[in-house]
């Protein structure tokens, strides 16, 4: 059997149903509050987006084939069965209108997990052939050439070769025994190559090695979006394998939301053991380099600025307050949104929306959010951690026709670099 | 406000016309359903009457009464009335606090004693004296204190007047209602959660007219506005002399203002005057919002079985259906785990590897 079909999806749901799935389906008290935390539903006021309803499907399996009264509701025929029917109309809802961003889950009064949930879901969608196309084109060039959007080793050697001209600092690659291997999200390779700059600029301030593997360059992980286990857990094998052949202390993820999630917290799950080497966002490296004074800036901004904080970064990942000391280091008149942190709203294109071309036009509805409170705060400018946040915000910018430059927060801290010359003078 | 001026000096002060003044005399003895010929009477001994002093103490309650009878709705005659009447202790309206405020309140049952009137909303709980305490003082002492130079009583709310929801199995607090403490003084109870603003100041004026307080029924309560209940009042009566129930909130009968009988409206037992008077002013009440009476202004109201159960279906369970339940329920709930196990275990079993080719190619491709 090598193919999709409704009876494998359905095989992969009855797996993935676990006793947390369990307990959350049988503690919702249809209260409504996720309604209210999801933005696919405040800006479209559509109820078919409300965060638990996107699982019925799953709940009813759950309950037909897990529970009691299902069993007896299924017998009788007051439960009807998932059909392919149900499931193509569900696959908006599951991929198109929920970024993965985890709002609902955390103002949830019964403690769901309705991102774990959805993740789950999508599982089954994939197997059942539903998954949206555009993510099954980006998952098959992510297998098959290593890079979702098809970034071919050869293409960042080039953007490396352009680093080398700018800034005259070689990007290292395959070195063994470095302290870092940094990995890239395909994003940041085509449209911010300034990201790998200031790496490389932020790596040779404080001196320490890295290295970048040409074998597993990729951060990025579309198993994990599209709900392909197998997928996921063969694309994070690669970072391993790359990681523990070079011998690297420390993997970083880029700036890059779904990514650090992926390898980080997914990641062990997935292939089933422990790292030998630590993981860590971008972010958490470059404060850790912070508090050892090994990252020295100068110049302080005075434009009002704010911070975009990647849900996978803080929701999921607890990287809060990184972000804040270090802009604080650069920028005088920084302002946070009004619900910043961990309540953060979603730029609209995570969990793989962004990959999926069907989802266009709700993702630009769903934007209209930040758009509020980029209005509210009146800022000149726009930080970020993640290529994609970054991607999605400055379409929604052009869009809505509002002027403001959105800029990735590692970026930033290096444009403001002690100058070498001066410091190394300094110091002698 | 100078107590020694009489109520009608104060209304016409307040631009009250002898015309709205008259009308609120006349509407209050139709409401109580006294002679036509009294509303004279009415009239003459409201004016004359000297602002009586007034305390109102508030125990394990929700403030939802007060609410109800100061924010009801924009400056009505009722609430000249209370402007009227000298309330000289009440904690959310008065504005002296701390030790001044418990000052005016013994001032106030010395100058006036025998002759204030008592109001009490919330109830009182006898489990632990310090469960709810006012200055220090258990609410049971401050009830028994000021109780003793009341004229009269008035329960106001269905916590004063029956316990009300602190009441409510499995009463934790031990809440009881001020007649549970109270024997010797008269004492009208006007439940509710909270209760209808007018038969406030309806008991009110009754008490300033004649000097005494109105007709009760068995439970306590004022006969002419607890004398019928809500069914027989009922906008919707006629649907169920018909048989015709709405069976869910948004089904056609819902939609048609059927009868809500059978979504459990416990309008059929609950004596209390919302189907006539109304709520906000007159605006609605809450069946013409859609949704069954729950009973507020009965005792025990919150034990009645659920607010969306039928009033015939049985209600009520005995400590022997609930053990065998428990115990049917948790080997029912073993075996089923067992089963489930099994079902988890023989899924994982049939998983086959998912790789890129099966994603292109399937049943729905």
């Amino acid at each position: 059997m090598s193919k999709t079909s409704l009876e494998r999806g359905l095989n992969i749901l009855r797996e993935q149903i676990d006793s947390p799935t369990a307990a959350f389906f049988s503690s919702c008290v249809h209260c409504g509050l996720c309604a209210q935390a999801c933005l696919f539903y405040t800006e479209t006021c559509n109820p078919a987006y409300i965060p638990i309803r996107k699982l019925e499907p799953m709940r009813r399996l759950w309950e037909q084939e897990y529970t009691l009264t299902g069993k007896l509701k299924k017998l009788l025929g007051l439960s009807r069965p998932i059909t392919h029917e149900e499931l193509e109309q569900w696959q908006e809802l599951v991929y198109n209108s929920c970024s993965l961003c985890g709002r609902c889950s955390l103002v949830c009064p019964a403690g769901l997990d309705l991102t774990y949930m959805i993740r789950k879901f999508r599982e089954g969608m994939a197997a059942s052939g539903h998954a949206p196309e555009g993510l099954i084109g980006a998952t098959t060039r992510a297998v098959e050439l290593g890079s979702p959007m098809g970034v071919t080793l050869k293409a960042l050697e080039a953007q490396a070769k352009h680093v080398k001209a700018d800034s005259g600092l070689d990007i290292p690659f395959d070195v063994e025994g470095a302290e870092y291997l940094v990995l890239l999200s395909s994003m940041e390779i085509i449209n911010y190559p300034e990201y790998l700059q200031a790496v490389a600029r932020i790596f040779h301030q404080a001196k320490k090695t890295w290295t970048i593997s040409s074998e597993a360059f990729e951060a990025t992980n579309s198993g994990i979006q599209i709900g392909v286990s197998d997928i996921a857990a063969e694309l994070v094998q690669r970072v391993v394998d790359a990681a523990e052949k070079l011998r690297v202390k420390t993997v970083i993820s880029p700036e890059c939301g779904h990514a650090y999630t992926a390898i980080r917290w997914e990641g062990p799950n997935l292939i089933g053991r422990p790292f030998g080497f630590r993981v860590r966002h971008i972010l958490e490296v470059l404060d850790e380099l912070r508090e050892q004074g090994l990252l020295q800036v100068e110049g302080v901004e005075d434009a009002r600025m704010t911070f975009h904080d990647p849900c996978q970064l803080v929701r999921r990942g607890g990287v809060i307050e990184a972000p804040r000391n270090l802009i604080r280091m650069v920028a005088r008149n920084f302002v946070e949104m009004k619900d910043h942190g961990k309540m953060n709203w979603c730029c609209g294109a995570g969990g793989g929306v962004s990959a999926n071309e069907d989802a266009a036009e709700i993702r630009l509805k769903a934007f209209k959010r930040k758009k509020k409170q980029l209005e509210r705060l009146q800022v000149d400018g726009l930080v970020t951690a993640c290529a994609n946040c970054r991607i999605q915000i400055e379409e929604g910018l052009e869009e809505n026709d509002m002027d403001m430059p959105v800029i990735g927060l590692t970026e930033m801290l290096a444009s403001h670099l002690k100058d070498e010359e001066a410091r190394e003078g300094g110091a002698t | 406000m100078n107590k020694e001026r009489t109520l009608g000096e104060i209304l016409r002060q307040q631009g009250v016309s002898r015309r709205g003044f008259l009308k609120f005399c006349a509407t209050t003895a139709s409401l109580m359903a006294l002679p036509p010929g009294m509303v004279p009477t009415i009239a003459r001994a409201l004016e004359n009457a000297r602002r009586p002093s007034v305390i109102w103490l508030s125990f394990q309650e929700c403030t939802g009464c007060t609410e109800s009878l100061t924010r009801s709705h924009a400056p009505t005659i009722e609430g000249l009335i209370f402007d009227a009447i000298s309330l000289d202790y009440h904690h959310t309206l008065q504005a002296a606090a701390g030790s001044a405020a418990e000052q005016a309140r013994e001032s106030a049952m010395k100058e006036n004693f025998g002759n204030y009137l008592l109001v009490v909303d919330g109830s009182i709980p006898l489990a632990n004296a310090g469960f709810s305490t006012i200055a220090g003082t258990s609410n049971l002492e401050i009830l028994k204190e000021v109780a003793k130079g009341a004229a009269a009583i008035i329960a106001v709310g269905t916590c004063a007047a029956y316990g009300g929801l602190p009441h409510a199995k499995p009463n934790p607090t031990g809440a009881v209602p001020v007649s549970a403490i109270i024997s010797d003084k008269p004492i009208v109870n006007v439940p509710g959660c909270p209760p209808i603003p007018v038969v406030i100041s309806g008991v009110l004026t009754h008490f300033l007219t004649f000097g005494r307080l109105p007709d009760l029924d068995h439970l306590g309560r004022p006969l002419a506005f607890y004398g019928n209940n809500i069914h027989d009042r009922c906008y919707r009566r006629p649907f169920y002399e018909r048989g015709q129930f709405a069976e869910s909130f948004d089904d056609e009968g819902a939609r048609k203002g059927w009868c809500l009988y059978k979504l459990g409206c416990k309008g059929p037992v609950t004596y209390n005057a919302c189907a006539t008077t109304k709520w906000n002013n007159g605006t609605s009440f809450p069946i013409e919002s859609g949704h069954g009476c729950l009973g507020c202004s009965e005792p025990d109201f919150w034990d009645m079985g659920g607010f969306y159960r039928a009033l015939s279906e049985p209600i009520g369970l005995s400590a022997r259906t609930v053990a065998g339940g428990a115990i049917g329920g948790a080997a029912l709930g073993a075996a089923s785990g067992l089963l489930n196990r099994k079902k988890k275990a023989e899924a994982l079993a049939r998983h086959e590897k998912i790789g890129v080719d099966e994603l292109k190619d399937g049943e729905t491709k």
